[in-house]
């Protein structure tokens, strides 16, 4: 079964170099998806870095979902293109053996147990290198594949129990297991933390880390970008279908627009303090001053060096909560 | 495909879906052999045609047979492993090929044990009874490799059938107000297309005495192309369709 682009794929693989960086993992051109009257998703361009886990971020119902089903060639798109790896998704040879896929958290048959789950899916990925042509070496190769992955996610001692009793976590684990199973150098994950406890969301903070940090990518919808923000480097922010932004974590952190709340003895005296250092300040209803320009703590430190005891001092600061609501905000129609 | 056939397989063998149809299956089965064995007087069972009915209450095994394979393409679209099953196999039609290579091995099996069951208890019953069997050998060989044969294809039927529907429930109800009423019903009412219905093609693969079965090899061959145009069907449906 070596076909041509079995080759070729291997090849692209290796010599677009890791060095530049510039590898798109994942590739979206203009990609859309109606259906009927609605355009769930609407002429989206991005693309991932190796090496890097990006947070898919925007409210439900933005077209995250649609997105990633495309990239896996689960919906087909209206219009333009979902490559993975350069290549459409149904090209590439032994796809699960590159991408890993969580899509819902339940994706299971409660009456199969966890390791069964796990074995007819490493049976239908397939031997690649591993394992003989016969029946009993493909069971052999794929039984060992799946106790990997029982211990990669910690769920070897459940594994043998029916599905129909695992809690949420030990589901999402298992989802995981399955994704890990031809150990992939893409993870795509649909909001893995919903419902998850927070241990379980910890855990997974540190796995993704972790896989990342092995020179892997992963992308990771949520609609709470708080969820995220622990473990993301760059984040792609949709609405409506649309693009909104495209960027590194961090600085969508130094968007925040803060300003400062201080009330002291002596409001006045601060104030013209304050003006001296080019801050902006506003003198509020109650006697209270609100500073913008400048974090809490330069704030303070002002007053200290001019020798005014501060009452309170309160950083009104949009919290990263906030750009992201703003960012995703219904545009006014 | 032997991958994907051999996951199927696991699929088909790691939840008690199947065991249970076996079960339905048997005791189905044996009601129908006690009832055609011991409710006819001694001169009634000497009559070939009664003497079929005891000994073929086996082919009843098709419709479980269908079930077999509705349930192994509706079950994966009602519980969301379609999803994975699609992402590892993006190639779908080599997932519904597999399926329906995986039925028609696992209807096969139902149709091996539900022949010998009806053949072996209906002989017992006859034996006991002190009657002659009126059947030749010709026949029960029919009875003995018509039976799976006939299973095999309603369990790839099955599979077609739950692809084109996809919903479990609407799929198990179809099939079985199809195969119990409406194929019954054409049957009965006009008896000149009666060999021609997909229960009708089935009866001629079984050595079935009612007037209007057609012959074994045109039985056959109609049933084969049920099989195929509702597989065919199911196959480009699935392919095209969003998974969402």
């Amino acid at each position: 079964m070596d076909r041509p682009s079995n080759h070729s794929a291997v090849e692209l693989k290796q010599t677009f170099p890791r060095a530049t960086g510039e590898t798109a993992v994942v590739r979206a051109e203009h990609l859309s998806k109606c259906f009927g009257d609605l355009r769930a998703v609407d002429d989206l361009t991005f693309s991932l870095k190796r090496g890097t886990v990006t947070g898919f971020l925007g409210p439900n119902g933005a077209g995250k979902t649609t997105t990633l089903r495309m990239l896996l060639h689960l919906v087909e798109p209206s219009a333009g293109r979902a490559l993975v790896f350069d290549r459409r998704y149904q090209d590439l040879e032994r796809p699960a053996a590159q991408v890993g896929a969580v899509l819902e958290a339940a994706d299971f048959h409660p009456g199969r147990s966890g390791r069964d789950h796990l074995f007819s899916l490493a049976l239908a990925l397939g031997r690649g290198t591993q394992g003989g042509h016969w029946f009993r070496e493909r069971e052999r190769a794929a039984a060992k594949r799946v106790d990997a992955v029982l211990d990669l996610v910690e769920l070897r001692s459940a594994a043998r129990r029916r599905v129909g009793g695992y809690s949420l976590g030990m589901r999402q684990r298992l989802g995981l297991a399955a994704a890990l199973l031809g150990d992939p150098a893409l993870l795509i994950l649909d909001e893995p933390a919903n419902g998850l406890d927070p241990e379980g969301v910890r855990w997974l903070r540190d796995f993704l880390r972790g896989f990342a940090a092995d020179g892997k990518t992963v992308l990771v919808s949520s609609h709470v970008l708080a969820e995220v923000a622990q473990t993301v480097d760059d984040v792609i922010i949709i609405n409506q279908g649309r693009l909104v932004t495209i960027s590194p974590l961090a600085e969508l952190t130094e968007r925040r627009t803060g300003a400062v709340r201080v009330r002291a003895r002596g409001a006045d005296k601060l104030q013209a303090k304050l003006e001296i250092e080019g801050l902006q300040v506003t003198l509020l209803d109650g006697g209270e001053l609100l500073v913008e320009g400048a974090p809490s703590a330069r704030v303070g430190e002002i007053a200290y060096q001019a020798g005014i005891p501060l009452d309170e001092l309160v950083s009104e600061s949009s919290s990263l909560e906030d750009i992201f609501l703003e960012l995703t905000a219904k545009e006014p129609s | 495909m032997t991958d994907q056939l051999l996951a199927e397989l696991r699929k088909m063998r790691s939840t008690r879906t199947n065991l249970g149809l076996l079960a339905g299956m048997i005791a189905l089965i044996l009601l129908t052999v006690l009832l055609n064995g011991f409710v006819p007087n001694a001169d009634e069972l000497m009559t070939h045609d009664n003497q079929h009915a005891l000994l073929s209450a086996g082919t009843s095994a098709a419709l479980f047979a269908a079930l077999i394979g509705v349930m192994a393409i509706t079950s994966e679209f009602r519980h969301g492993t379609i999803r994975p099953t699609f992402v590892v196999t993006p190639q779908r039609t080599r997932v519904i090929g597999a399926k329906v290579i995986a039925s028609l091995m696992m209807g096969a099996l139902f149709g091996l044990a539900a022949i010998g069951l009806s053949l072996g208890v209906g002989y017992a019953i006859l034996t006991v009874r002190d009657i002659p069997l009126e059947l030749g050998t010709g026949h029960v060989l029919w009875l003995v490799v018509g039976t799976p044969a006939m299973t095999a294809a309603w369990a790839a039927l099955g599979v077609g059938l739950g692809a084109v529907v996809r919903n479990q429930v609407f799929a198990v109800i179809g099939l079985i107000v199809w195969a119990m009423v409406i194929d019954n019903l054409l049957r009965g009412l006009l008896p000149s297309i009666g060999g021609y219905t997909p229960v009708g093609a089935s009866a001629a693969l079984v050595a079935d005495p009612a007037d209007y079965v057609l012959a074994a090899a045109a039985g056959g061959l109609l049933l084969l192309g049920y099989l195929v145009a509702l597989v065919a069907a199911g196959a480009i449906l699935v392919a095209r369709r969003d998974v969402t």
